[in-house]
Order: structure tokens, then sequence, then C-alpha cells
């Protein structure tokens, strides 16, 4: 009797000192603009670090507190709700969101919350028929920057001018399913009808072969069967619309290793993963990744400032309304690239004195620091090429 | 003499006082604690939130106490939850109405629950086995009908859902399905045959009870609960997407053993486990961020205290497991 007494007093004990100092820590607080939430779709990798130091970095500079919350990994609209419903506080002021899942239930929820997208296309607030298309008009919702281009058909464009300027002349494509990234789908067709029309310009030597069927990963690594199949045994090339070092480097890797790929074989993908091989090997003498092609994190830094302008009361003039930009891309297309983005910039790791724009510098496109900030002047910032590969190569 | 007494009463309901306790504990904690931090976890948006955390375990455990009792785990819920609910979103669009698709699922979820607890006893084989293969087979079908309709997310466009948002209906309708299951589960052969199976299925066989009548009618209302359960978490925000319902059995379990639920079934599974469970684990998600816990932490949090549970509760000699 005694000891079960014991014991559940020293429970009862040891969950209350557990949680005491962790409620008691913040109690006091000091005085901020409010919370920010940060609505992230992974909690590992190099992203979400370089996220965590940016927001530190930004959230003391503009005097607010902010807390990392994690929505449903499949961007699932009730996951997503019920992270932000739970994560409420009184003190919330604006959600910058990494998926769309939701997006118009969280608004409908908390009409006051100021919301943005951040390394999101908000489909489903830009597509005609989405389930959160009201939002697009809404003065709550500050736009998004995509995670890549916005339109499949750029990125379409994109590999096509890469598999001409490479010089391959037999690919395949694997991709994630459309009807999780119906601009990938697009993706592939523009993809298709650029080599077809390039092909019609040159001889027959010179001609580019892709295979019939894209194939399409399940969100799980390329079978290693695809390299059993005789139209896939010669291939120069992979164009991986997906994350292609995750997904399919491996499977090539023991292809070429086993003798039933082409020894020569190169992969051109999207997507960035900091394990050191994976960075050892691209665009390197022999490599399989040739081109890597993915959005500088640094793009977080337009929706800080379409959030922080709207919470201070203090919007761009010449803003209107919200819009989806491009993500600014970053290209690694030689090993140079490779060497900066890994040494000099906060990809890999993230030291932010090697922002691309520093903390200081950025600071004249908010309102409350500059009041001649434009919009426009913002969005030019996002056209130029202070985010891209170049903006580190300085 | 007395002292030895409590203490065999003690031992008797360790896991009941276990998992009130933990409840009782959840509950003054955070109303003392929140409001130091300026919040309040029985605010009017709390409790709503609470309420909405809360109510699609609840009805789905309550259910799912039937299939414990038989010292059983059914690995398709989840499955099932998501088909239901995308059953009810394409259906409800093409029909203006919720009630053809509520019924095609529930003549779904008979079908699932004949298989689920008919399978195993009719073909000597695990039952966990047949739930595994649902679950993949649903799995299939979901992403069949996502794939065909190109999104990854549907919406209801011509119902209005918003009743199934209302705290006050999710309330009286748990209540509903708890006073159902306390009835069966207590006050029926359905309930004494279940437990009496997963305590001892030889010798519960020897008394003549039907195993595989008693099972498939144990599945066949925890499938009804789980339609009522699809029709909330459908309702919560008016859609369902590829991945509704996912990892919903673990929360199931999470919730059951939170509760003071056997894992290996028997004569000491109760529904009570499922509120008291559900309920608990919801004033930790929403009641921890409320004392600043930062939502990583939360997770960390909600692990230890469910590892204590189970170390204190669902510890056997002989180590059982559900099957």
């Amino acid at each position: 009797m005694k000891k079960t007494m014991k014991k559940a007093a020293s429970l009862v004990l040891a969950a209350t000192l557990a949680v005491s100092p962790a409620a008691c820590v913040q109690a006091d607080a000091e005085e901020s603009n409010g919370k920010i939430l940060f609505l992230s779709f992974t909690s590992s990798g190099p992203i979400y670090d370089f996220d965590i130091a940016y927001m530190d970095a930004w959230m003391s500079e503009l005097g607010y507190t902010w807390e990392m919350v994690y929505g449903d990994s499949s961007n699932d609209p009730a996951g997503n709700l019920a992270a932000v419903k739970n994560a409420m506080t009184s003190d919330v002021v604006g959600l910058i969101m990494c998926q769309d899942g939701g997006v118009a239930n969280i608004m409908e929820e908390y009409p006051d919350l100021y919301v943005v997208g951040s390394a999101t296309d908000m489909a489903s607030v830009y597509d005609e028929d989405g389930a959160s298309a009201a939002c697009a008009d809404n003065d709550h919702f500050l736009g998004s920057v995509a995670s890549g281009y916005a339109s499949g058909v750029d990125t379409g464009k994109m590999y096509a001018e890469a598999i001409i300027e490479k010089g391959y002349k037999k690919v395949a494509i694997c991709m994630f399913p459309s009807f999780a990234y119906p601009q990938y789908e697009i993706a592939d067709e523009t993809l298709r009808s650029e080599i077809a029309a390039y092909n019609e310009t040159v001889s027959e030597e010179e001609q580019i072969e892709i295979t019939e069927e894209s194939t399409v990963l399940m969100f799980t690594s390329l079978d290693d069967n695809f390299f059993n199949e005789p139209e896939n045994q010669d291939l120069d090339a992979i164009i991986g619309l997906c994350g292609g070092q995750s997904f399919l480097y491996a499977p090539m890797l023991t292809a070429i290793a086993n003798g039933t790929a082409n020894p020569e074989m190169k992969l051109l993908t999207s997507g960035f993963e900091s394990d050191p091989d994976m960075m050892a090997d691209v665009c390197s003498d022999g490599g399989i990744v040739q081109g890597l092609y993915f959005a500088n994190v640094e793009n977080l830094f337009y929706s800080i400032v379409m959030l922080d302008n709207a919470l201070q009361g203090t919007q761009f003039a010449d803003y209107e309304q919200s819009e989806v930009l491009d993500g600014v891309m970053i290209s690694i297309t030689d090993r140079e690239i490779m060497e900066t983005i890994i040494n000099d910039s906060p990809i890999v790791t993230p030291d932010l004195s090697t922002l691309a724009l520093s903390i200081e510098d950025g600071k004249q496109y908010f309102v409350r620091y500059n009041e001649d900030a434009t919009y426009a002047a913002l969005l030019e910032l996002m056209e130029s090429d202070t985010f891209t590969e170049k903006g580190y190569m300085d | 003499m007395k002292d030895q007494k409590m203490a065999g009463w003690l031992s008797r309901h360790r896991s009941i006082l276990i998992s009130y306790g933990g409840l009782i504990f959840c509950i003054a904690f955070f109303t003392i604690v929140t409001p130091i931090r300026g919040e309040s976890i029985w605010s009017a948006s709390k409790v709503s939130t609470l309420i909405s955390d809360m109510i699609v375990t609840a009805l789905m455990s309550v259910g799912a106490v039937f299939i414990y009792a038989l010292g059983n785990l059914d690995i398709s819920i989840g499955k099932q939850i998501g088909l239901y609910a995308v059953i009810m979103v394409v259906l409800g669009n093409m029909t203006g109405s919720l009630i053809p698709p509520v019924l095609l699922c529930i003549v779904l979820s008979v079908l699932i629950a004949v298989v689920n607890g008919g399978a195993g006893p009719m073909f000597n084989i695990i039952p966990i086995i047949p739930s595994v293969v649902i679950s993949q087979v649903l799995s299939g079908t979901i992403t069949i009908i996502f794939a065909k309709m190109g999104t990854r997310s549907i919406t209801l466009k011509t119902i209005d859902y918003r009743i199934f948002k209302s705290p006050v209906v999710m309330v009286v309708v748990l209540a509903a399905e708890v006073a159902i299951a306390v009835l069966l589960f207590n006050y029926t052969k359905i309930g004494k045959y279940a437990k009496a199976l997963g305590q001892n299925k030889t010798a519960a066989v020897q008394s003549g009870i039907n195993v595989i009548k008693y099972r498939i009618i144990c599945y066949i209302f925890a499938g009804l609960c789980f339609v009522v359960a699809a029709l909330f978490q459908m309702g919560y925000t008016g859609s369902a997407s590829d991945s509704t319902g996912t990892g919903f059995e673990m929360n199931i379990m999470i919730a059951l053993i939170l509760g003071g639920m056997p894992i290996s079934g028997g004569m000491r599974s109760k529904v009570s486990a499922a509120v008291v469970g559900a309920l608990t684990f919801s004033l930790l998600d929403v009641g921890l961020p409320l004392i600043g816990i930062a939502t990583r932490t939360t997770f960390i949090v909600k692990a230890i205290i469910f590892l204590i549970v189970v170390l204190m509760t669902s510890r056997k000699k002989e180590g059982t497991l559900p099957k």
C-alpha cells in the first residue's frame, strides 16, 4: 500500500517538475509584437535548419516571437488545421504556411490572422476551382513564393534547355504523381514538346529521344526493375521531376554498379540533399548528378516582408492583390557553383553571415524601416540574381 | 488486514486509477498553469479546439473497444476512415446530399467487418492479418480514386457541413454513441462474450460461445462507429485527401491505453477508456502549447507520458499483446 502510494506520489511530482519549468520559462517573456506561427512540412534537413536560423534572426529583429508548427506530412487540410488550432494562443498574429492544405479553413477559423505562403505555389488558392480559391481575394492573405517555378511550363523549358546543352541523346523522365503535383504533368508535357520542336531543327543523328512513358514514383524510390526494361538500359540521363537525390540517386548508383544501366548515365533533378556523399557527387567528374535545381531558401524573405508590413499596418502603397511568385532558383550546373553553395551560402550550414541578402540590407524593403519601400522594389529583388547561385558567387 | 484489502483493491483498479488520475491531473494542471501565461484552456475557443481535437479519436475508440476487448487489433481503421471520407465528399457532391454516401459507407463497413472479424477464426489465421490486407486494399483504392481525379484533396461544394463543426453536436453524438456502446458492452451478450473471448478464447468456446458470430457483431458495431467518426473527420474541413485517416489506428491505440484499456483485451476492458484516453490525449495536445511548450517538445512529453502509462498499466508477465 505504502509502496503504491509512494510510486503515485513520485510520479505526480516528477510530471509536475518536468512540465513546470517549461511553463515558467517564458511567463515573463518580454513584450513583443505578437507571435508568428510557421507551419512546416518537414522536421529535419537543411531547409528546416535554415528556416529556424532565418526566422530566429528576423523575428528577433522585428520584435516578434515565433514557433514552428508541424503540418500534416501529406498536406491534409484537416491535419494542417488541427496543427494550427492546437498551437494557437492569444498572442498569435500571423501564420507562414509552407503547404496549402486547409488554408481556407484556417482563415475561416481565424479571420483576423494574416497568412502568407512560403515554398508553396498555393495551388488550392490560385487554381480557379481550388478548395481555397476564396483566399486569393482575402486581404489577410498575402501571397506566396513557390518552391520553384510556379508554372510547370517554365520547369519543362528549363529541363529541355539543360538536356540540349548537356548533349544527352536518350533520356527518361521520372516524376511524382500528377494528382499530388499537377504542375509536374505540365512540366512533363512541355519538356516533351520543347524537345520535339528542337528535333525538327536538327539532323537525325543530333535528335534527342525521350522514352515514351514517364515513370510515376508514388513517393518511393525508383524500382530496380526500371533498369531491366530494354528501353532504359542505354539511357544517357534521367530527368527527375521529384526529389531526385532521395528517390533516384541510390537506384541509379546500384544499377550502374550492377551493370544494368549505362555507366555514363546522369541525373538532372530538383531538390537538395546535404548528405556529404551526395554533395560530393554533384557535378563532379564521373558524378551521377550533373544538374541540380532548387528554390533558394532565402525566398522566405518575401513572406516575412509581406507579413510584417501587414501586421504593422504599413503595407506597400503600390501593393494591390496577393499573388504567387516563382521561387528564385539556384541552378547547380558545375562543380564551382556546388563548392560555392557548400562553402559560401547558408544552404548547407545555416550560417547567416553568408546570406545573399543580409539582415541589414534586407531592412530597406520593409516599410517600417524605409518609408519609400515599394512592392515593385521587392518584386524587382525577387526577379534579380540576388537569390540565384550568382548571388553567392560575387 | 485492512491495508492488505486496500492494497488488493488498488492493485485490481490500478489502471483505472492511473487513467482517471492522469485525466484529473491534466485538468487540474492546465486549469492552474495556463492562466499564469495569460491563456485559459477553458476559454470558448480552446474548449471548441479541445472537443474538435478529441471527437474523431473518441468516436473511433469507442468502436475499437469492441475489437480490443477481443484481444485483437485492427490495422485498417485509418484507411476505412479515409475511404469513407472520400466517398462522402465525392458522392455528396454528385447527389447534393450526405445520406446516399453515408448509407454506402455503412454497407461497406459491414462488408469490411465481416472480412476483418470472420476471416481470422474461419481460416484459422491471426486476426490482424485480414485487417492488414484490408488496409492495403483500401489504401490502393484511395490512391486510384485520387489519381483518377487528378488531385490530392477534394472538397464538399454543394453541401453545408457546418453542423459537423458544432461542439454541441459533437458532444451530443459522442454521448449517444457512448450510451449505446455501454449498453451493448455491459448489458448484452455482445460485450460479455467479447470480453470472455479476449480473456480466454478456449474457455469461451468451451462455454458454447459462437466465436465467428460474436466477433463479426463486434466488428460491425465498431465499423458503424468508424462511419460516424469519418463523418466528423470529413466535416472538420469539408474535405478529404489521400492521407485522410493515415495513422488513426495508432491514435486509437494511444487513447485506449491512456484510458486504461488492457491492450490484451479481456474482462478489464471498458468503454470509458475510449473517452478518458481521447480526452487526456487532446488535453495534452491543446494544453501543452498554452503553457509555452514548443510543438516539437510536446511530442516528447506525450511520448514520455504514454510510456509511463504503458509501463504502469499494460505490463503482463506473459507479455500478451493484441493479435
